[in-house]
């Protein structure tokens, strides 16, 4: 039972920072994308390969998994830069598409359908952290990093830069706020903080596959920063603890038959998510609106 | 033209068969203000556009202070020291009235703003000036989806006055006023002119411009008709014929 609780609270952590880390681009720099899952996936892959083939050391496979996934992020800001709105969610299908055919077929590098497997356990600067207990330790300090950052960025010049673009990108390069280059970064941040939650996910499962970053978890994902609260600090991690454990939740009520567990989350979820986009559509982390 | 820090040659623009703007040639002149006049549809907003960047015209040349700037990027524009409102304002909606205001002040697009804590402290420092000039001081932390209408034309004009920019180009920034909100809109107008801003102002309340200009250009299906004095260019029949929509030979 702890173990369960304890991998629950660790795909949590995680879960957190990947919301934290698209809220980034949905939230403050209204980049609506539905390939947050791709950068996922490159650093998992990424971060697998360095622990596989040269140290499962956490730090260094997150670095590794952040900045490639970082760098990747470009076929992403390069589509935002030139359209917005539908055009801009239609293109980041596009790119999650071809990548989940590129995790599919690009055996050497993920393994294929199969994925990656036996990735060892993990160690931080020559610690071992593989137990759960370290092991959801190192996620929590990396969630608590990467909120503290995105909220000092984000009191910032530099967030009020990305939501003047959100609210108005006319008006903000009338200003002088350079669109493409605040675009650009933001995706970068936002993308190469997906990669370490990749990095982070593969360690814990010890085995990945392209079933974790598909067009279905894109979309999870998006759903937790937009229930919890697009543009707050903490609405991603409600949304995450909501979509998260309500499976778990849902699967010790007793009168439902294990069978109908599937059928029976779906139901909820989504009566869920449409109540809560009717009664409170800025998210449930956000200020409720009253005049001043 | 002698004083000229704004000059627009042979300006031209075309939306799918719409001449929205032909040829056009302006001046705006060192602390002087010019009022762009003409009938709906006249091409006033595509002019700001052109000269601002965000649309690219066909043919002509846009000089600032002798430099040539068209083809910048709008933000280069802006930063050169051209202030642009919106005829729909285009506020940051969901931004407190004072981040929408202190964000004027942040262009760089690095991680931080240079100039560390000191320079952020002006910035701040500026920001409540600008608010207190524009009356919206009491209303710093609401958010401006939340503003009145009269409060959110002032803070289209702080998010201007702010920026220290030489020129401002205002896209009917008096529209709908009340009396009152009108009366403070024009001594901040002044206020400004006085301390050396170059306006070009759209504006369709002839009391207003009779007010606030020294010079009327006017425009007519994306044509310059006329360009004056504005006691002469309101005298004249003709012009005042297309301006109130008289039918046309
Ligand atoms: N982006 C655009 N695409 C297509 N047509 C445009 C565009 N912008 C302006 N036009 C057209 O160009 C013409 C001039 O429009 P513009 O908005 O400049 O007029 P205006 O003088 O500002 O009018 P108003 O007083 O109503 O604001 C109009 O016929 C308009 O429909
Ligand atoms: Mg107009």
């Amino acid at each position: 039972m702890t173990a369960y609780l304890l991998n629950l609270a660790t795909l949590a952590t995680i879960f957190g920072i990947l919301a934290a880390s698209l809220n980034v681009l949905i939230g403050y720099a209204g980049i609506f994308s539905v390939a947050h899952a791709v950068f996922f996936g490159v650093g998992a892959y990424a971060g697998a390969q360095v622990a596989l083939n040269l140290v499962p050391d956490v730090l260094l496979a997150s670095l590794a998994g952040g900045l490639l996934s970082g760098l990747l992020s470009l076929c992403l800001a390069l589509p935002a830069l030139r359209v917005r709105g539908e055009y801009f969610v239609a293109a980041s299908l596009g790119l999650q598409m071809l990548a989940v055919t590129v995790f599919s077929e690009a055996h050497s590098l993920t393994g294929g359908h199969g994925g990656l497997v036996g990735i060892p356990p993990a160690s931080l600067l020559g610690i071992d952290v593989s137990s759960p207990w370290r092991f959801l330790a190192v996620c929590v300090g990396a969630l608590t990093l990467s909120l503290v950052s995105i909220a000092i960025l984000m009191r910032g010049g530099f967030g009020r830069g990305l939501m003047a673009i959100r609210d108005s990108e006319s008006a903000a390069e009338a200003l002088g706020k350079n669109v493409p280059a605040l675009k650009t970064i933001a995706v970068a941040i936002g993308c190469s903080l997906a990669g370490v939650a990749g990095t982070l996910f593969a360690f814990q499962l010890a085995f990945i596959n392209v079933e974790s970053f598909t067009l279905e978890q894109s979309v999870l994902l998006m759903a937790m920063v937009i229930i919890g609260g697009a543009g707050t600090l903490l609405g991603p991690l409600v949304g995450t603890l909501l979509l998260l454990l309500l499976p778990a939740v849902l699967s010790f009520i007793p009168f439902i038959p294990a069978t109908e567990i599937g059928t029976v989350q779906q139901l909820v979820y989504g009566l869920a998510m449409t109540l809560l986009m009717i009664f409170r559509p800025a998210g449930l982390a956000a200020p409720s609106t009253g005049r001043r | 033209m002698p004083g000229s820090l704004l000059s627009v040659r042979g300006l031209s623009k075309e939306f799918g068969g719409v001449k929205a703007i032909q040829s056009v040639d302006m001046d705006l002149v060192e602390g002087v203000v010019t009022a762009l006049v003409g009938p709906n549809g006249a091409g006033k907003t595509t002019l700001f556009n052109l000269i601002c960047g965000h649309i690219s015209p066909d043919a002509g040349e846009v000089q600032l202070a002798g430099r040539p700037i068209r083809g910048e990027r709008p933000h280069t524009i802006a930063r050169l020291g051209i202030a642009r409102s919106f005829q729909d304002l285009r506020l940051f909606g969901r931004m407190s009235v004072r981040d929408n205001v202190l964000s004027a002040l942040e262009p760089t697009a690095w991680l931080w703003q240079p100039g560390g804590r000191r320079a952020a402290r002006a910035r701040l420092h500026k920001t409540e000036a600008a608010l207190e000039r524009t009356g919206l001081s009491a209303l710093a932390g609401a958010r401006a989806v939340d503003l009145s209408y009269a409060e959110t034309k002032f803070l289209s004009l702080a998010r201007i006055l702010v920026t220290e920019a030489r020129i401002w180009l205002l896209d009917e920034p008096a529209s709908g006023l009340d009396p009152v909100s009108r009366a403070r809109f024009v001594a901040l107008l002044k206020e400004a002119v006085a301390a050396g801003v170059t306006v070009c102002l759209i504006e369709h309340n002839l009391d207003i411009v009779t007010e606030l200009a020294d010079r009327i250009a006017f425009l007519d299906r994306g044509r310059k008709l006329a360009e004056g004095e504005p006691a002469a260019i309101l005298r004249d029949p003709e012009l005042i014929g297309i301006y109130f929509g008289e039918p046309r030979r």
